[in-house]
């Protein structure tokens, strides 16, 4: 079985070992490193490759966010789980833009870690249940409270499948593939969702979808 | 903060007070003093000017009363010997119109004029009208026999009668009318002098007393200046001893909000990094161990289960108290990014909707800016959700080249700024005109309130990240 490599970056010892444990656990996980601030971790996912880097939010130096752009921008391969005490939208969107996949609650991350590697190791997204929870609370919350109707229903159902896969991070091409329709159709689906929903980029999609429960 | 601001609003007042009563009282007592000394000295003058009006009017009354029955008698005298002349030179048996009727006339005429002359006559004066009235006596005397005479005895003796005894009498009675015409003119000089004289005086007390008040105004108006100016330093200096202290008292509540956050920060901080921590290394710990235990082992689980429970409820609880003291998604996703966090943390907790809207330029907050406008934005939407009942409430946040704008609206019951002013308030005032900001608040009973803090950016301020 082909094994995943992980690099670990948190500026606590403590909590470096506690998810340390946990992913050596598992047969297929392997961690290849570990980084004390963000720009360690820059540098070890440059000379390590590693395919997935679980990365605390909150760092000195250079925190989480900034580390997984530059990551993202140096090496696409590497998939960013982020670690936050934090389940804001702030947080989510901001984190989402910098090109993390998975965004875990370091209450629940023993609990949800092994599933976010993985799922991120295959191209997909994960979000811990309580950051969904709140997300979605939020938008219903805004939702009651400015009387406006949930935009979701304006979807045809197959918009509905090309946001939902979108979401999982599938490309265009992908999501031709998988739903026989042509890359141009799939790209209009896009452009027409983005415009119903009024979503601005990738990230505000893939926070929309886990608001909604579409994907998690 | 309550008590400087008192400070602040009483000061000027009772100083200006103070200063206005003192430099009130002083004018009225210089200009008053300057001015009664002027009404004096006028009166006094006009007093004067009239007194000597007066005398003067006295002596030209008393020379008249005296030289105008002298000159009648002159006349008449003179018309008496006319005719008497008249009569000795004439041919005719009976002289024409000097019968002794009209002779007695002519005498009680002068005689009466004698007795017109005024009665208050010097001693000099008296004497020599006595002589006129002894010589005018004299010659009637003389004349009263000639009267008498016959045509021939006229014709004889009238020539030498009048060459003899009539003509030097007549000459006599002259010459002594002259003399007191004479005296009465030189008593007129006398009295004219003696008025120039006490005009002379009059003129000298008059400048006597022009100098005392000029004198007088003198010293009032030096005295009044220089009291006007040691009022003036004593102002100058209280304002400067007050403007010192509240630079003092405005550079102490900089240190104390200054303190405060550096506190903040760090107890945030070692809440965060140790207890924190310890706690997360404590869940994580927890996790496994409910990872190993067998899944038929109920009991030992659901003690695992009740030690993880409360773990993660006191995770929350330090994570609140440090995030309440320090926000730290201020340091980790900047300014606009921990407003919209906090505008979710008070929607989620209250009935009011928030939104943040960020301009241009709002992600490059410098540091110091970010965390005032945090703590702005953060009192006035918890006021607004706490005491308006608002349903919506706005955060624009906008960064020009020099100046940062930030507004707070909302559309609650409003309140009356000029009377309430909470410790919140001035908290925020503080906080923005520490960094040399503008604060206002713009609300009405009713209608919604605005807060407004405007900072002025220096170039210095705007090249840092």
């Amino acid at each position: 079985m082909k094994s995943i490599r992980v690099l670990l970056a948190d500026d606590h010892k403590l909590i470096r070992a506690g998810l340390r444990l946990v992913v050596d656990q598992q047969p297929d996980l392997s961690v290849v490193g570990e980084a004390d601030d963000g720009r360690q971790a820059v540098e070890l996912a440059k000379s390590l490759k590693p395919n997935v880097v679980v990365m605390d939010i909150g760092m000195p130096n250079l925190n989480g966010i900034e580390a997984a752009r530059q990551i993202g921008e140096m090496d696409p391969g590497a998939a960013v789980v982020m670690l936050s005490m934090h389940s804001d939208e702030s947080y989510v969107l901001r984190a989402l833009s910098a090109g993390a996949r998975a965004y875990l609650l370091k209450d629940s991350a023993t609990t949800d870690l092994v599933q976010a590697i993985h799922a991120v190791a295959e191209g997909k997204s994960f979000f811990s249940p309580a950051v969904s929870k709140v997300l979605l609370q939020d938008y219903m919350r805004k939702l009651r409270r400015s009387g406006a109707e949930d935009s979701y229903d304006l979807l045809s159902p197959r918009e509905r499948g090309v946001l939902q896969l979108v979401a999982e991070g599938k490309s265009n091409k992908e999501v031709a593939s998988l739903l026989n329709l042509s890359v141009y159709t799939v790209e209009t689906h896009r452009a027409k969702i983005m415009q119903k929903l009024n979503l601005k980029g990738v990230p505000e999609l893939i926070l929309y979808a886990v608001r909604k429960g579409i994907i998690s | 903060m309550e008590v400087f601001s008192q400070v602040r609003e009483l000061g000027p007042k009772s100083e200006g007070g103070w200063a206005s009563g003192k430099l009130r009282l002083t004018l009225l007592i210089s200009f008053g003093g300057l001015l009664a000394l002027m009404v004096v000295a006028g009166l006094e003058a006009l007093r004067l000017a009239r007194q000597l009006h007066t005398q003067e009017e006295a002596i030209r009354q008393t020379f008249l009363a005296h030289t105008q029955p002298l000159l009648f008698l002159s006349t008449s005298i003179y018309i008496y010997n006319d005719r008497i002349q008249e009569y000795l030179m004439s041919q005719e048996p009976q002289a024409d119109g000097l019968t002794p009727e009209e002779f007695s006339r002519l005498t009680a005429e002068i005689n009466s004029t004698l007795r017109k002359y005024p009665e208050n006559r010097q001693p000099e004066e008296r004497a020599l009208l006595e002589s006129l009235q002894q010589m005018f006596t004299e010659q009637q005397g003389m004349l009263n026999p000639v009267l008498l005479w016959s045509r021939e005895e006229r014709h004889k003796q009238a020539l030498h009668f009048l060459n003899e005894e009539v003509l030097p009498q007549r000459l006599r009675i002259h010459e002594t009318a002259e003399k007191i015409g004479l005296w009465n003119n030189q008593q007129l000089v006398a009295a004219d002098r003696e008025m120039f004289a006490s005009f002379a005086i009059l003129q000298a007390r008059q400048t006597r007393l022009l100098a005392i008040a000029l004198t007088a105004g003198l010293v009032l108006s030096l005295a009044s200046i220089l009291y006007l100016l040691r009022l003036g330093e004593e102002a100058q200096r209280r304002y400067q001893e007050l403007a010192r202290s509240r630079g003092e008292l405005e550079a102490l509540s900089a240190q104390l909000v200054d303190a405060q956050e550096t506190e903040r920060r760090s107890i945030s901080r070692e809440l965060h990094d140790e207890v924190g921590q310890s706690l997360g290394a404590l869940l994580v710990e927890v996790g496994r161990l409910a990872a190993s235990v067998p899944s038929d082992n109920t009991q030992i689980k659901d003690h695992v289960d009740k030690i993880k429970s409360v773990a993660e409820t006191t995770v929350q609880t330090v994570r609140n108290i440090a995030l309440l003291l320090r926000p730290s998604m201020l340091d980790d996703l900047g300014l606009i990014a921990a407003l919209e966090w906090q505008g979710r943390e008070v929607s989620r907790r209250s009935e009011m909707e928030v939104e943040i809207q960020s301009g241009n330029g709002a992600e490059k907050i410098p540091d110091e800016y970010s965390i005032c406008i945090y703590r702005l934005v953060q009192e006035a939407l918890n006021n607004a959700a706490r005491h308006s009942s608002a349903k919506n409430a706005r955060v624009t946040v906008e960064q020009t080249a020099n100046k940062i704008l930030v507004c707070v609206f909302d559309d609650g019951r409003g309140f009356d700024p000029q009377r309430v002013r909470g410790l919140g308030i001035l908290g925020m005032e503080e906080r923005v005109r520490r960094l040399g900001g503008m604060f206002t608040i713009d609300s009405k009973p009713g209608g919604g309130t605005t807060l407004r803090a405007e900072f002025p950016l220096s170039p210095l301020n705007q090249e840092r990240p």
